[in-house]
């Protein structure tokens, strides 16, 4: 079921938040946000703590009563979705089960009241790989295999679209490589995936497009190779020469900022590669490095979130 | 009728129902051996001595005493069951699940006022069938015959019922309105097991000060006196009429659900 081209259902499977606001007593968790996710991809919800990640996505699940704005999944409020499962599977931070209830049976609960075929939990539960735990309490269950019921929980109605809050949370190296190829997986499938982290470097890994977000506003969103080359255009030049010396003059001629590195390296802001290479010939410098040091996403999240991020 | 199989499920693959089916069943062993022996006296000719006149001084209103036993703990047990339906929810954290999987809030907490009556009435058939059994037989050897043909002995049965399936939905009830745990099941006992004398002191003093004898019916706004004008059915000149103190409860019930479905339409559940 859930693996090989799955059958379309209606819908266009997109995300779409327009507008979305939330107010609590004294602060804005999430202002005027808008962004759209597409099909077919796997989508990095980005933003400090705090930034109103879990309230946007509880309030997209009708969870939380947005103060204003709309939020849509295949182009209905979630509320208004016949088989809602069907539709949209998530796994929220808080998604928990009851301590004393069995893995499997929390899943039949859930079978049950969607109207699904019990035997769906047996099958979900292999395909998070849980069920040598099935007959085992909630409570004696470790942090990676409460993360994997959830998902399993998630995948319960063969979804179009998942929602996931910070999924990689107490999973261990395997467990994070297993969720990227999972994700990455039901993405090639044609569905729609959304994830929010702050895990950057693993977002790097597993995200086609992001949507960041600070203080509850939309900061960035686009595919990650268009976001990481905006950034780029400012981005740093690294060069190596024995003419250290002539070399930083001249570029600082140009107006560049240079700074040394402690193995030698310069690290030049303000002017491109191509400009570093024509003053080093013009100043007589022979190169022995020249490139551009292109920014990870942890250095352009931290850029564009820069002053907007701490605890709110 | 999906969701009502799933809190069905939900309770039966939990530990809860089968300890509060345990207490009930112990609180009821001990109901029924006291009823028994208070029985055997009244009827073996010390009713004076023990205050029974009345409709309690008859063999079926002692038969209805017995078949009835293990009442006023039970009423509370599916009580707590109720609560822990709803209260569970917000304490293990599964309220997410629950509304991802059906976000029509209402119909959410109507299935869990359904399968609380259901539960309730599970509760009433195997007390009162255990009590029927043992019953009969004790009122036969001690000499009064079974009196299952008597009307006052169907009408307490009948009305068991209705107090089972009533109390069951008001766990429900206070379960949405207080959604903490510990909270909510220390509020329900105590106004459960302590109310009804605080209540009845209350209302004497109040009409000592009013000068009124009148006032005193009015103990029957308070739910747990209403089950126990329901459920006695005898007429007394300080105790309003049997009806109301069912209706009293039934408006109980339909308010607590009424206001349940609202708030937790409305609640954020993060
Ligand atoms: N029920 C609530 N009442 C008041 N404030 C709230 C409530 N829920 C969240 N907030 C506030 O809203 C802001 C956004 O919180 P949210 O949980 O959405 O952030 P987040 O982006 O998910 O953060 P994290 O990365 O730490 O999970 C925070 O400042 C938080 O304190
Ligand atoms: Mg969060």
């Amino acid at each position: 079921m859930s693996d090989g081209q799955r059958s379309p259902t209606p819908g266009d499977g997109q995300i779409v938040v327009s507008g979305l606001t939330k107010q609590y007593k004294n602060l804005r968790a999430v202002d005027d946000l808008s962004f759209a996710v597409r099909p077919g991809r796997v989508t990095g919800f980005l933003g400090p703590n705090g930034a109103g990640k879990t309230t946007t996505l509880r309030m997209l699940l009708n969870l939380v009563t947005p103060t204003s704005g709309s939020a849509t999944i295949d182009g209905r409020r979630y509320a208004d979705l016949t088989d809602p499962l069907r539709h949209v599977g998530a796994v929220l931070e808080a998604s928990s089960a009851h301590k004393g209830r069995t893995g499997i049976n929390h899943l039949r609960v859930i079978c049950a009241a969607a109207g699904l075929p019990r035997g769906r939990a047996d099958e979900v539960l292999e395909l998070v790989g849980l069920t040598p735990a099935a007959k085992r309490k909630f409570k004696g269950y470790s942090l990676g295999m409460k993360q994997r019921l959830g998902i399993a929980a998630a995948m319960l109605g063969d979804p179009r679209v998942l929602i996931l809050d910070e999924p990689a949370n107490g999973l261990d190296p395997e467990g994070i490589r297993w969720m990227r190829g999972f994700l990455k997986g039901l993405a090639a499938q044609g569905r729609t995936v959304l994830v929010s982290s702050h895990l950057l470097s693993e977002m790097q890994l597993l995200a086609d497009d992001v949507v960041i977000i600070a203080a509850g506003k939309l900061v960035r969103q686009g595919p990650v190779e268009q976001v990481m080359s905006s950034m780029t255009a400012g981005g740093r030049v690294r060069v190596r020469t024995p003419q250290a010396d002539e070399l930083v003059a001249a570029l600082r001629e140009q107006g560049a900022t240079v700074t040394p590195d402690e193995h030698g390296v310069l690290l030049v802001d303000g002017v491109d590669a191509p400009t570093v290479g024509r003053t080093a010939l013009a100043a007589k410098a022979e190169l022995h490095e020249l490139g551009t040091e292109r920014p990870d996403l942890e250095r352009v999240f931290l850029e564009l979130t820069a002053g907007k991020a701490g605890i709110r | 009728m999906n969701l009502v199989r799933s809190e069905l499920l939900k309770i039966r693959t939990t530990n809860a129902w089968w300890l509060l089916g345990l207490g009930a069943f112990l609180s009821l062993v001990l109901a029924f051996a006291f009823n028994a022996f208070y029985a055997h006296q009244v009827l073996g000719g010390n009713a004076e001595e023990f205050g029974a006149s009345g409709e309690a001084a008859t063999v079926a209103g002692q038969a209805a005493n017995i078949y009835t036993s293990g009442q006023f703990l039970g009423l509370l047990f599916v009580m707590l069951i109720g609560i822990l339906m709803v209260t569970n929810e917000f304490f293990h954290q599964t309220a997410t699940t629950t509304f991802l999987t059906t976000p029509r809030r209402t119909s959410v907490i109507v299935a869990k006022l359904i399968a609380a009556s259901l539960l309730g009435f599970a509760f009433w058939l195997v007390t009162t069938l255990i009590n029927l059994a043992a019953g009969a037989i004790f009122l036969t050897v001690d000499g009064h015959g079974a009196q299952l043909g008597e009307w006052t002995v169907h009408r307490a049965l009948l009305f068991n019922l209705l107090a089972y399936a009533i109390w069951t939905i008001l766990g429900v009830g206070i379960g949405t309105l207080i959604p903490n745990q510990l909270g909510a099941v220390i509020t329900a006992a105590v106004l459960y097991l302590v109310g009804t004398q605080v209540v009845q002191l209350l209302f004497l003093a109040l009409s000592a000060w009013l000068d009124s004898q009148a006032i005193l019916k009015w103990q029957v706004v308070w739910p747990a006196v209403a089950s126990l004008v329901m459920i006695s059915g005898e007429k007394s000149d300080i105790l309003p009429a049997w009806w109301v103190g069912a209706l009293v409860l039934i408006g109980y019930a339909l308010a607590s659900g009424v206001v349940g479905v609202l708030i937790t339409r409305r609640r954020d559940i993060a």
